[in-house]
């Protein structure tokens, strides 16, 4: 089945994004981006001391996958750190994509939709190709189209929190308003059902992490998450019956055995 | 610190210029740049390595 | 037959222990001045089989078993008090997360805890409880275990020697130099971890205490007299022997939420190496020729060495082969893995 979603410049067959923190070993990192069959991972950048070897193991694995990077600006507060962020990530990872986070507040790790307007505008003028990690809101989305992104990344629930579609409502509303806009799912799925769900709204890829990294088996996790990304995908496509309120006999009825035809 | 430039500093700290990105008061510095750009008393430099992320 | 151990960390002294007894005469050389300056030092000294599984391999558990009777037991060095594992109320699903993913514990209520330690009573209101575990000093039983060493008469100790310079021949070398043994074993990574310790008079512990964070995951053991070692960041980073301002104010926010007393408490000491590991985090004994290497212990250096210690002996004096930590790396996974695969088909049976 050819049905490759295009972000950016990139035409990708896999709908899954990876992200590469918080696993048992990097071997098992390595075999789940393997068994996911993801063509993107995310990675960071780190404010570390460590002369030559810092992060070196970690780079060369990831080169080694094979996967696009996709940097992100995890941890900047404010749109100026995350503006210098994606600088030096375009310079490390010799990429214009860039996933945008602007968090605004810590408990949730909720973005702050004004300051990750402000940085997209501007990274979008340099000529960045920018992935932005926003809320549900239409209202900030339709700032951030305005504002020169080409793909959205909303959120289902907050960052690590595995709670699923938070509000379906606005998920879907997203999707409506935005039809031709690929929308990417970031953040807060916990079970490949979650991944299913908002495949069938039509969302065009999902981007996770936790959810694979911290499951008991990561690596059947990142195979579960692919097919049931895969699974909810080809559900959307095939079109799903529009709920009835009454049952409807799937069997045909007519000459059926002792049937009175009154 | 003795270093007087971004470059000198990067020397001195040992780190692989291929793989570090930096900048200074919150403003990036290409790599080529670093060499010319001066250090000053208070300057906050950052120098960021690749990591795993999400 | 004569061994060369090279490294006096736990892994080599270890490693000298199981061959001496087995009539294998040994030297030591270690390039120190005195056993376990490298990172062993740092260790937490938590002999903790069960509560590994929580991020490793069930092959960890099953050798790091053999560690409890050989800490405890044999050298007497060990404290058989348990482990308790917390976590802040809010993040409870770490908790409910840790027990699915570990074995042989008991679930505590806040009445439970305060009974085990009275200092944490109405601070948490669920724990875990691995009656079974230890712990230990590790400075103590290296120590301890050299002292059991140089009184055993087929084993020489040679300090701020390099191997290079011995004159005998041996019949094996054990190579033990962890993170330094990466000019032979490129696969050889080192993770950064530091640690703390603290002196309080104010709060008592009889165990370790692990609480469990989604970001900050912390352990507090207490090494008696007032003092509490706090472990240990984990960064894949190969700078040795330095710990930076941000570990510290982690470290100490984190014992801090397992007391609020820590604050309080003085910092005797900051310390911090590389834990030698493979990319798959499990340990490896690596024959090449009359050489074999015992690396990748990564953060089990005292659960793990007494294992590997063993298996190293047979392989010296009876021509062993432990395929579950000799094999190369796609079938040691296979075997590890095994145990993971049943774990997912029951989920699958009793998830429907």
């Amino acid at each position: 089945m050819n049905d490759p979603v295009r972000l950016y410049d990139g035409a990708l067959s896999s709908r899954l994004l990876l992200g590469t923190a918080r696993y048992p070993s990097p071997a098992i990192l390595a075999e789940a981006i393997r068994a996911s069959g993801c063509e993107i991972v995310t990675v960071s950048l780190r404010r570390e001391a460590g002369g030559a070897r810092a992060g070196e193991a970690f780079w060369s694995l990831i080169r080694d996958v094979g996967a696009r990077v996709l940097p992100n600006t995890a941890g900047c507060r404010t749109a100026k750190e995350a503006i210098a962020t994606a600088q030096m990530a375009r310079e490390v990872f010799a990429t214009d994509w860039i996933k945008l986070e602007v968090i605004g507040e810590e408990d949730t790790l909720q973005p702050d939709v004004f300051g990750l307007v402000e940085a997209a505008r501007a990274l979008a003028d340099e000529g960045f190709k920018v992935f932005p990690y926003t809320t549900d809101d239409l209202v900030v989305a339709e700032k951030l189209l305005d504002a020169g992104c080409r793909v959205l990344m909303p959120w289902a629930a907050p960052i690590g929190s595995g709670r699923g579609v938070n509000d379906a409502f606005a998920l879907r509303a997203l999707r409506a308003h935005f039809p031709d806009t690929p929308l990417v799912v970031d953040a807060g799925l916990g079970a490949p059902s979650h991944a299913a769900l908002v495949m069938e709204m039509g969302y065009d890829a999902v981007l996770l992490n936790t959810a694979v990294s911290r499951a008991g088996d990561p690596v059947l996790m990142a195979r579960a998450f692919a097919l049931a990304i895969e699974a909810g995908r080809a559900g959307f496509r095939a079109q799903p019956m529009t709920p009835r309120d009454m049952a409807e006999p799937s069997t045909p009825l007519i000459g059926r055995p002792f049937d009175r035809l009154a | 610190m003795s270093a007087t430039t971004l470059q000198l500093l990067l020397d001195e700290l040992g780190y692989d210029e291929k793989t570090v990105g930096t900048a200074l008061n919150q403003e990036f510095v290409r790599a080529r740049d670093r060499a010319e750009t001066r250090l000053r008393e208070g300057d906050a430099v950052e120098i960021v390595t690749p990591r795993q992320g999400g | 037959m004569l061994a060369r151990v090279i490294g006096a960390g736990v892994a080599g002294l270890c490693a000298a222990y199981a061959l001496a007894r087995k009539g294998v005469d040994v030297e030591i050389v270690e390039r120190e001045s005195a056993p376990g300056l490298g990172c062993s030092r740092f260790a937490g000294g938590m002999i903790a089989p069960w509560c590994e599984l929580e991020s490793a391999e069930p092959l960890v558990a099953t050798l790091g078993e053999e560690a409890l009777d050989f800490w405890s037991r044999e050298l007497g060095v060990a404290t058989v008090a348990g482990s308790l594992v917390v976590a802040p109320t809010r993040e409870r699903a770490e908790l409910a997360d840790f027990a699915r993913r570990t074995r042989n514990f008991e679930s505590l209520d806040a009445k439970a805890i305060a009974a085990l330690e009275p200092d944490l009573a109405g601070r948490f209101d669920a724990a875990l409880f691995f009656r079974q575990e230890a712990h230990l000093d590790p400075r103590a039983a290296l120590i301890a275990l050299t002292e059991r060493l140089a009184q055993t008469p087929n084993v020489t100790l040679h300090f701020q020697q390099d191997a290079a310079g011995r004159a005998t021949i041996p019949d094996w070398i054990i190579d033990c130099r962890g993170f330094a043994a990466r000019d032979a074993l490129p696969g050889l990574r080192g993770v950064k971890g530091e640690m703390l310790i603290l002196r309080s008079d104010e709060i008592s512990l009889a165990r370790p205490v692990r609480m469990l964070h989604p970001r900050r995951p912390v352990y507090v053991v207490p090494r008696g007299e007032g003092l509490f070692m706090v472990g240990a960041t984990m960064i894949e980073n190969e700078e040795r022997a330095r710990v930076t301002a941000r570990s510290v104010v982690e470290l100490v926010n984190s014992a801090f939420a397992v007391h609020p007393a820590f604050a309080e408490a003085e910092i005797v000491e900051t310390g911090s190496d590389l834990r030698p590991a493979f990319a798959d985090n499990l340990p490896r004994l690596l024959k090449r020729g009359r050489t074999l290497y015992i690396n990748g212990l990564y953060r089990h250096g005292f659960l793990l060495a007494p294992a590997l210690a063993r298996r190293a002996a047979e392989v010296v004096v009876n021509d062993g082969h432990f395929p579950e930590v000799m094999d190369a790396d796609s079938d040691q996974r296979a075997a590890a893995g095994c145990e993971r695969d049943d774990v997912a088909t029951a989920a699958g049976r009793t998830g429907v």
